[in-house]
């Protein structure tokens, strides 16, 4: 298993599905660049070797967005060097991939927060305020002005 | 939690986001191989479901089934389930016994009638007016018809409730039938292996609960997306296979370095199951990556197949039935296998022979 949780099949061998999911991404992302629609590989269910999964990452390289999230585990989303192809790793707890995808959209909707989340949070952002106790000037502000 | 609050309000109140519950839709969509996109649609499904009464009933099994799915490899993800349904009946996990447990049981039938889930594991003996396991002082047999009088759905967890198992092995002495083989009139999902996969038992019960309806199922009424290709299909040796490169011996260096086990008997070729893809122990590994072949234990029948060292191509039913030691060698061993094995699949009301 490698240091990111990957646990493959201990081959080195390269079968050559890395460059068929490669063209899938492709015709994905061309789609989505066209049309406005998103798509998704599932890597999880793919007889990937290491080698295959090394080959994949290695081709399609980190871009400029990479995000940790602690939900239910931790999950890892970085966007690839090709905008709009992200790639989704999901743990559980025990630091092994529970689900993987390649995602070719925006944003990955992992990392948007939900509208019913965003409500209880509002919610209880206002009962924070409002149990507060009224508090002084802080002490920073003490030492501000003239 | 109340059993007619949302999941969703549930899960809030305990201070599990939507997004928890998406990502373990992306786990179930993935699990069962439904388009990425339908992982959105499941967690809002999920969220706006009431919790699933369950009913566990165990009869003759060895309580391994209940082992695989309570130890499941990633508690924070696969825990969820237990968020998800109310296990209202379970004799090794209840808290309860004796007439409170069975209390509890008649309780959840009458408060959830048409609504809830039984879950079987073990097969259920018929010998001797089912003397042979009792509970609470009743057959097996009665205890199963009863419960299921007025549920949703049946599943059959494990090899025993699906198919019979090792019980329904020859002689078979206690007169042990599947679960099938007593239910009418409900649907009957089998989720078989020994033990099943837990991400096979959790996901179909979570489909049942986001979409409404069961799965699809093959011609063994086992959910489709667990059991839709065989371990041949997904096994990282078949390039091997494919080469006709085959390990003669366990040790020896073909074996180590990942050529095909078919000559040492291994079942992958007639066997649908998805450990190959799901495997074991967290992802570790499953049985073929550890170099033994597969026993085929998600199959009816797989104890009495004539040996788990056996090659296929020296057949798999009663002795001297044999293909041809010719048909050793590459495709012409999977030709030889896909066609014994479309045979009994047709012999089994499956797929017709081609």
């Amino acid at each position: 298993m490698s240091a990111d949780g990957v646990a493959g099949c201990g081959l080195r061998l390269r079968t050559g599905l890395a460059k068929a999911v490669l063209s899938e991404v492709a015709r994905l992302l061309e789609r989505l660049s066209d049309a406005g629609e998103t798509g998704a590989v599932d890597l999880h269910s793919l007889p990937m070797t290491d080698g295959d999964r090394a080959e994949l990452e290695e081709r399609l390289g980190r871009g400029e967005i990479e995000a940790t999230l602690s939900v239910a585990g931790v999950s890892r989303v970085w966007e690839t060097r090709y905008a709009g192809v992200w790639w989704v790793r999901h743990f559980g707890s025990d630091e092994r991939i529970a689900a993987e995808e390649i995602a070719i959209t925006h944003v990955p909707q992992i990392l948007v927060a939900h509208p019913a989340d965003i409500r209880a949070a509002a919610s209880a952002l206002r009962d924070d305020l409002a149990t507060q106790p009224p508090q002084g000037a802080s002490e920073e502000s003490r030492h501000v002005g003239p | 939690m109340s059993d007619r609050e949302t999941l969703g309000a549930a899960l809030a109140r305990c201070g599990i986001s939507r997004r928890a519950l998406l990502k373990y839709s992306s786990y179930l969509a993935t699990l069962m191989a439904l388009p990425p996109a339908a992982s959105s649609a499941m967690a809002e499904a999920l969220a706006k479901a009431r919790r699933q009464s369950v009913i566990w009933l165990s009869f003759q099994e060895c309580t391994g089934c209940t082992e695989s799915l309570t130890r499941s490899f990633s508690p924070t993800l696969e825990d969820l389930i237990f968020n998800l349904i109310s296990l209202d009946y379970h004799h090794t996990l209840m808290a309860v016994s004796g007439a409170a447990a069975e209390a509890a049981r008649l309780e959840a039938m009458k408060e959830n009638a048409g609504k809830y889930l039984v879950v079987v594991d073990g097969s259920v003996p018929l010998g001797d007016d089912g003397a042979y396991s009792t509970i609470a002082g009743i057959t097996n047999r009665q205890m199963l018809t009863e419960t299921v009088e007025h549920a949703l759905a049946v599943i059959s967890v494990g090899t025993c409730a699906a198919f019979g198992g090792l019980p329904h092995a020859d002689p078979n002495p206690t007169g042990a039938v599947p679960v099938s083989a007593i239910v009418t009139g409900k649907p009957v999902i089998n989720i078989s292996g020994c033990p099943p996969l837990p991400e096979a038992m959790a996901g179909t019960v979570s489909y049942i609960l986001s979409f409404g309806k069961l799965p699809e199922l093959d011609h063994l009424h086992r959910p489709k997306a667990f059991f839709g290709d065989s371990i041949h299909d997904r096994c990282y040796r078949r390039p091997f296979y494919e080469r006709g490169m085959f390990a003669k011996s366990f040790d020896d260096d073909g074996a180590r370095n990942g050529w095909c086990l078919y000559e040492l008997g291994c079942k992958g070729p007639v066997t649908y199951n998805s450990c190959a893809t799901l495997k074991w122990n967290g992802g570790t590994s499953f049985p073929i990556q550890s170099g033994h072949g597969c026993l085929g234990c998600s199959e009816p029948g797989f104890w009495d197949k004539g040996g788990f060292y056996r090659p296929l191509a020296a057949g798999t039913g009663s002795p001297g039935v044999a293909v041809g030691a010719a048909a050793i060698g590459g495709v012409a061993v999977g030709a030889a296998s896909a066609a014994l094995h479309r045979r009994r699949l047709h012999d089994q009301g499956g797929e017709k022979p081609k």
